[in-house]
């Protein structure tokens, strides 16, 4: 075993020495002011997991973050790293590698004297913090660059040496807030592989923040969606996104139909539920409680049926057809619903509607998920 | 007005927007708007200042100058009196800087008020308001002897110490308001991100802060060494005699001796010292890497 704290990439994380990097928050409430920036937030991360928060601009994503980090001190409640309570800890003491938005990289430092910073701190000799903070360097593809100082590099290499400086120290786990914010979409794709592939290999723990669900949806192995404070669903990406708990979540990860529910009966696995307007349904249930409930159905879901088939669809009329390259976007009206229903263009010859033709739709029982209504 | 300064800040680029705009419009008409300014700069500057170098040239001024040993001692007393109230002027203007900078909004407006307090005051007030602190039967020395740490008056008045004191005080403005700018032009993750890495406060100022700061601090320097270099009346207020500077030896030429192309030659003397120094100072500052503003 080389002394580099980043493993070659052969290594598996598994034949690496025990995995660190478990983080809980229990009942965790920052107020400022009169203003509850978090509540009531209960998240655990296990060593080597992908977490992302994810939620809009004010939600407290980043309050959660600076208060793992330390930053910030929680108003009550308890943060634990490794199942030791770290509450009175100070950042430098809690060993997490934190990347913020705009990398906040020293503009006097070369890309290695950044790197090298935390090495510095912790009394590395001096040969040895330079050859680790090259190891670094090469580790994110920045190999000859550890002589330029920040403004000399590019928005990817910047955050390439952020991530450096906040691995090079073996940190428990890493902390990102919005760090692909100021990059163009393919820089954004191309960096969220490299983090996530990163990641693999290394088998570190992420606590990830971003509010764009896209980014989430590629990168995570739970996404943990926060509004105003609060966590409203925390699953795996797919789960998520397909089996929401509330309109809210539903429309926040993406395109999606809903249409207003009367459950006529429910198991917690599955339910029957009138759909006004589209005759009865059987849909997808999470238990979830409410006053009123809907059925979320995703655009690419919903598909064209050749005639008339029982439960789940309807008869209607394509009113419009909107190609979006990849996919057509099209707009049906059934039983009083304005549906959408997204299908991939490579597919579109086959069922070839014209816009005013009478169709049908329909939907796999499983892809249907009752929710809850709010507001 | 309006016009002209549309057209300067339209972007260098061009593109289509820029031709939104009247592109042509005589170079020259903006220039015209200088011409009150220019006028004033030389009828009431560069003429006077034509003049005075002028004069320093006739009747061998220079040389009888510098064989006076007067003013080589005066030129010597000039630059270490300049050069020590400088550092101590930057050292503690970093400190109050600082201090301003981590303070909320109301101890900070207080102390804004405070560092202001001696541009509002005249120099001969504020000189004289030391002279009082410090004098023999002076509140320090009653002070000093009342708590049993001397039995009779120190000499705090008429020597180098007082006159550094007092050019002091008058200086510090000049060096809080540079250093406190480039203090708060410091982005405030870059201490987070320190700390995440491990690094105490002490490390985060001489790692972080301190090398940010050094923009403002060499501007700092430089202001205040070109401003002490000129000190007149503190000098006589609170120096003794061999603690005059050159601005008192200029003073001495042309009132006492009637001597004006004396007085012309130690003018130009001092100016010409003066912006060597600052070249070299400016020279040695890029050198070592200083251009890393923000
Ligand atoms: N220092 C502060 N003082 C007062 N209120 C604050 C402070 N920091 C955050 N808040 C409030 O706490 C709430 C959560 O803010 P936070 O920055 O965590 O949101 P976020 O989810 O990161 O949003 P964004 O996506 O815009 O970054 C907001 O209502 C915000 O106004
Ligand atoms: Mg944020």
């Amino acid at each position: 075993m080389t002394t580099s704290v980043i493993a070659p990439a052969t290594h598996q994380p598994s034949t690496t020495a025990a995995r660190k990097g478990a983080i809980d928050l229990r009942q965790v409430r920052k107020t400022y002011g009169d203003v509850v920036a978090v509540d009531q937030l209960d998240l655990s991360i296990q060593p080597g997991e992908f977490v992302t928060l994810l939620g809009p601009s004010g939600s407290g994503k980043t309050t959660t973050m600076m208060m793992v980090a330390g930053f910030e001190e929680h108003t009550s409640g308890s943060v634990m790293i490794d199942g030791v309570p770290v509450d009175s800890l100070p950042p430098r003491e809690r060993n997490l590698g934190v990347v913020f938005q705009n990398y906040a990289l020293f503009p006097h430092m070369s890309a290695r004297e950044n790197v090298e910073f935390a090495l510095r701190m912790r009394k590395v000799p001096k040969a040895e913090s330079r050859r680790r903070a090259d190891d670094a360097l090469d580790r994110v593809g920045l190999s000859g660059l550890g002589g330029r100082k920040p403004r000399q590099l590019s928005g990817g290499q910047q955050q390439r040496v952020a991530l450096a400086r906040a691995l090079v120290f073996n940190p428990a786990a890493l902390l990102l807030d919005e760090p692909m914010a100021a990059l163009d979409k393919r820089l954004r794709e191309h960096m969220q592989e490299e983090i996530k592939t990163l990641q693999k290999s290394l088998g570190i723990s992420v606590l990830f923040v971003t509010h764009d669900q896209d980014e989430a949806m590629a990168m995570s192995d739970r996404i943990v969606v926060m509004k105003d404070g609060r966590i409203v669903q925390s699953g795996p990406p797919e789960e998520v996104y397909n089996h929401p708990v509330t309109d809210w979540v539903a429309s926040f990860l993406g395109d999606t139909n809903l249409i207003p529910a009367t459950v006529i009966s429910r198991d917690g696995e599955e339910a029957v539920v009138d759909l006004a307007g589209l005759g009865t349904g059987r849909v997808r249930d999470r238990g979830a409680q409410g006053e009123r409930y809907a059925v979320s159905i995703r655009p690419e879901h919903l598909k064209f049926r050749a005639g008339p088939d029982g439960e789940n669809g309807g008869a209607g009329e394509l009113t419009s057809s909107t190609n979006l390259g990849a996919t057509i976007r099209h707009r049906i009206t059934v039983g009083g619903h304005s549906l959408q229903l997204r299908e991939l263009s490579s597919d579109a010859g086959a069922s070839g509607h014209a816009v005013g033709s009478a169709v049908h739709v329909g939907w796999d029982a499983d892809k249907a998920q009752l929710l809850v209504l709010e507001g | 007005m309006a016009t002209a300064t549309l057209e300067r800040s339209r972007p260098r680029a061009g593109g289509p927007s820029g031709s939104a705009w009247p592109r042509r419009r005589r170079r020259g008409g903006w220039l015209l708007l200088l011409a009150p300014i220019v006028a004033f700069d030389v009828l009431f500057f560069l003429t006077p200042l034509g003049k005075l170098v002028a004069s320093s040239f006739t009747g061998g001024a220079y040389a009888r100058v510098l064989a006076d040993p007067l003013v080589t001692r005066s030129l010597v007393n000039t630059l270490t009196i300049a050069l020590t109230s400088t550092v101590v002027t930057v050292v503690l203007g970093y400190v109050i800087a600082l201090v301003l900078w981590r303070s909320g909004t109301v101890m900070r407006v207080i102390l804004f008020a405070v560092v202001l307090l001696p541009f509002w005051t005249g120099i001969l007030v504020k000189n004289f308001a030391w002279a009082v602190l410090l004098q023999d039967n002076g509140l320090v020395n009653d002070f000093l002897q009342n708590i049993g740490l001397t039995d009779a008056p120190i000499g705090l008045l008429h020597n180098r110490f007082a006159v550094i004191v007092g050019m002091v005080h008058c200086l510090l403005p000049y060096a809080v308001f540079p250093i406190f700018s480039s203090l708060t032009a410091i982005d405030g993750r870059l201490a987070l991100a320190a700390r995440s890495l491990g690094a105490g406060e002490v490390s985060v100022f001489r790692r972080i802060t301190l090398p940010l700061s050094t923009p403002g601090i060499s501007a700092a320097g430089l202001l205040v060494f070109i401003i002490s270099t000129g000190f007149f009346i503190t000098p006589v207020v609170m120096g003794g005699p061999g603690d005059m500077m050159i601005a008192n030896e200029i003073d001495y030429y042309a009132r006492q001796l009637t001597d004006f192309s004396g007085a012309a030659a130690l003018a130009v003397i001092l100016t010409v010292l003066v912006s060597v120094i600052a070249a070299v100072y400016q020279r040695v500052l890029k050198a070592g890497g200083h251009h890393e503003t923000l």
